[in-house]
């Protein structure tokens, strides 16, 4: 029974999960079952990761350092 | 001196003589003049200080070359040196030993003041430093539109990776700066998604920097929601944002590198981390096999054992039957060898029925072991004899025995029975 967790994760714990996975798996030693969770928790931070990373966008917005007009005087 | 007719006449080298003592008296000095006519010969500089009056000055070329601050034509300094005369001409000149912008060391003792006022609270302290998020969403900078330092950030930043930036143009020196840079620091925070904020202008003389020495600037650095980089100036001149920045980087380029990851490394670290998995998850999933399939092997060579019992049983038939065939010699020997052959048959079957079943089984072992158990975090607890203790009925304080986990065995003592 996986609970799923409630609060997205950031970009920084989906990668440093998935490499604890990775590590796991690669680190023999892993019966076939818990073989496959690792491996089905492993793509969703990797899903997770890899639509952090389509997201980004290479974009600007200038602003000027004008200050905010002062109120009109009486 | 001599006296010639009643008149007492001096010789010229004893006039510049007496000037050359009477000056050797004047100690070295501080003087403020401005710097003109700068000339380099037989590496020494020369150049003339001014200040409605003017005196010839000149300074060691190595020395004057390696200044931190070299005057240009023109500058306001203060000059450290002594006054010379030179008796040949009667000239006086000032050897300079140092030299430096007039006023810097006003400023440097400002500096030097609000550095410690400010460390005094505790706000350069390395431990208030924050981490950077690795992937802003995105990234504020306050830096001038016109500064070569904006496009050395924004070719460097989107050189790794395609990042949304909102910049503030601000001036970044003069007296309208720190109230400028503050403005848009505070404009920054209030917008959403700024997780991140670069304060950049590129290098120049101490007096150009002093907005980033400014109290105010540095106030509202520590006041920022989001980490601020601080990448003011050159390698060497460190300003009191920089100290108080959560991060200090000495150029625009390194401030780019600092708030963004490499996008193509990223990349190929998550293919590597993909590929590892499905490395690992073939190589369990061989392991299970070979696991079943030595098993089966052990069961196979189990009924093979049985097999060679069931062998002899059927020479000790055979044995039985020769005398029986002796007697009825029209029994064909053929019957023998369909017997036998049907026999092997029935064994053969049986053979390959039980390598099914072997398999089916030891999947099904597999998932009910108590080690599979263990893996997933249970544990077994065991008397000191051995035996897995299944109710409380026998456990009393002071009771020793183990837990055994998935990958040890923890001796433990009974502390306190808890109904």
């Amino acid at each position: 029974m996986n609970e799923p967790d409630p609060a997205p994760p950031t970009f920084e714990q989906a990668l440093a999960e998935l490499d604890r996975v990775v590590a796991r798996l690669e680190g023999g030693d892993v019966g076939l079952e818990e073989a496959i969770a690792l491996f089905e928790r492993g793509q969703v931070h990797l899903r997770t990761c890899r639509e952090r990373l389509a997201l980004a966008q290479r974009r600007i917005e200038e602003l000027t350092a004008e200050a905010p007009p002062a109120p009109p005087p009486f | 001196m001599k006296t010639v007719g009643g008149r007492r006449v001096w010789a010229l080298t004893e006039v510049t003589a007496a000037l050359a003592r009477r000056l050797d008296d004047i100690p070295s000095v501080w003087v403020e003049a401005e710097v003109h006519s700068l000339r380099r010969r037989n590496n020494q500089q020369y150049f003339t200080l001014v200040d409605g009056h003017q005196v010839e000055a000149s300074m060691n070329g190595i020395v004057f070359d390696r200044l931190p601050m070299p005057p240009a034509d023109g500058s306001l300094v203060h000059a450290y040196g002594r006054i010379e005369f030179w008796a040949e001409r009667t000239q006086i000149r000032m050897r300079i030993e140092r030299i430096e912008p007039a006023g810097i060391g006003l400023l440097l003792a400002r500096i030097e003041e609000l550095t410690a006022r400010l460390a005094a609270e505790g706000l350069t302290a390395p431990e208030r430093k924050r981490p950077l998020p690795m992937i802003p969403r995105r990234i504020g900078v306050v830096t001038s539109a016109t500064g070569a330092a904006r496009d050395d950030f924004l070719r460097n930043l989107w050189a790794r990776f395609p990042a949304d930036v909102v910049l503030v143009d601000v001036p970044v020196q003069g007296d309208a700066a720190p109230s400028a840079i503050v403005a848009a620091l505070d404009r920054l925070n209030a917008m959403p998604g700024v997780d991140v904020i670069v304060v950049t202008r590129g290098g120049g003389p101490l007096e150009d920097l002093m907005a980033f020495n400014a109290e105010e600037v540095c106030r509202a650095v520590v006041a920022s929601g989001a980490p601020v980089v601080s990448a003011v100036g050159h390698e060497r001149d460190v300003t009191v944002c920089d100290r108080v920045a959560d991060l200090r980087v000495s150029t625009p380029t390194a401030a780019a590198e600092a708030v963004v990851p490499d996008a193509a490394r990223l990349a190929g670290h998550l293919e590597a981390c993909e590929m590892g998995m499905i490395r690992g998850l073939m190589r369990a999933r061989g392991a299970a096999e070979e696991r079943c399939e030595r098993r089966a092997t052990q069961l196979v060579a189990a009924l093979r054992g049985r097999s060679a019992a069931a062998g002899a049983r059927v020479a000790g038939a055979e044995g039985r039957l020769r005398p029986a065939v002796r007697r009825a010699p029209q029994a064909p020997a053929a019957r023998l060898a369909v017997l036998e052959a049907a026999l092997d048959r029935g064994l053969g079957l049986r053979l390959h029925d039980a390598a099914g079943r072997v398999d089916a089984a030891a999947g099904l072992l597999a998932a009910l072991s108590p080690r599979r158990t263990l893996a997933r975090g249970y544990a077994i607890v065991r008397t000191g004899g051995g035996r897995p203790l299944v109710d409380a009925s026998t456990v009393c304080p002071g009771m020793r025995g183990h837990i055994e986990l998935a990958d040890a065995t923890v001796a433990a003592d009974v502390r306190e029975v808890i109904r």
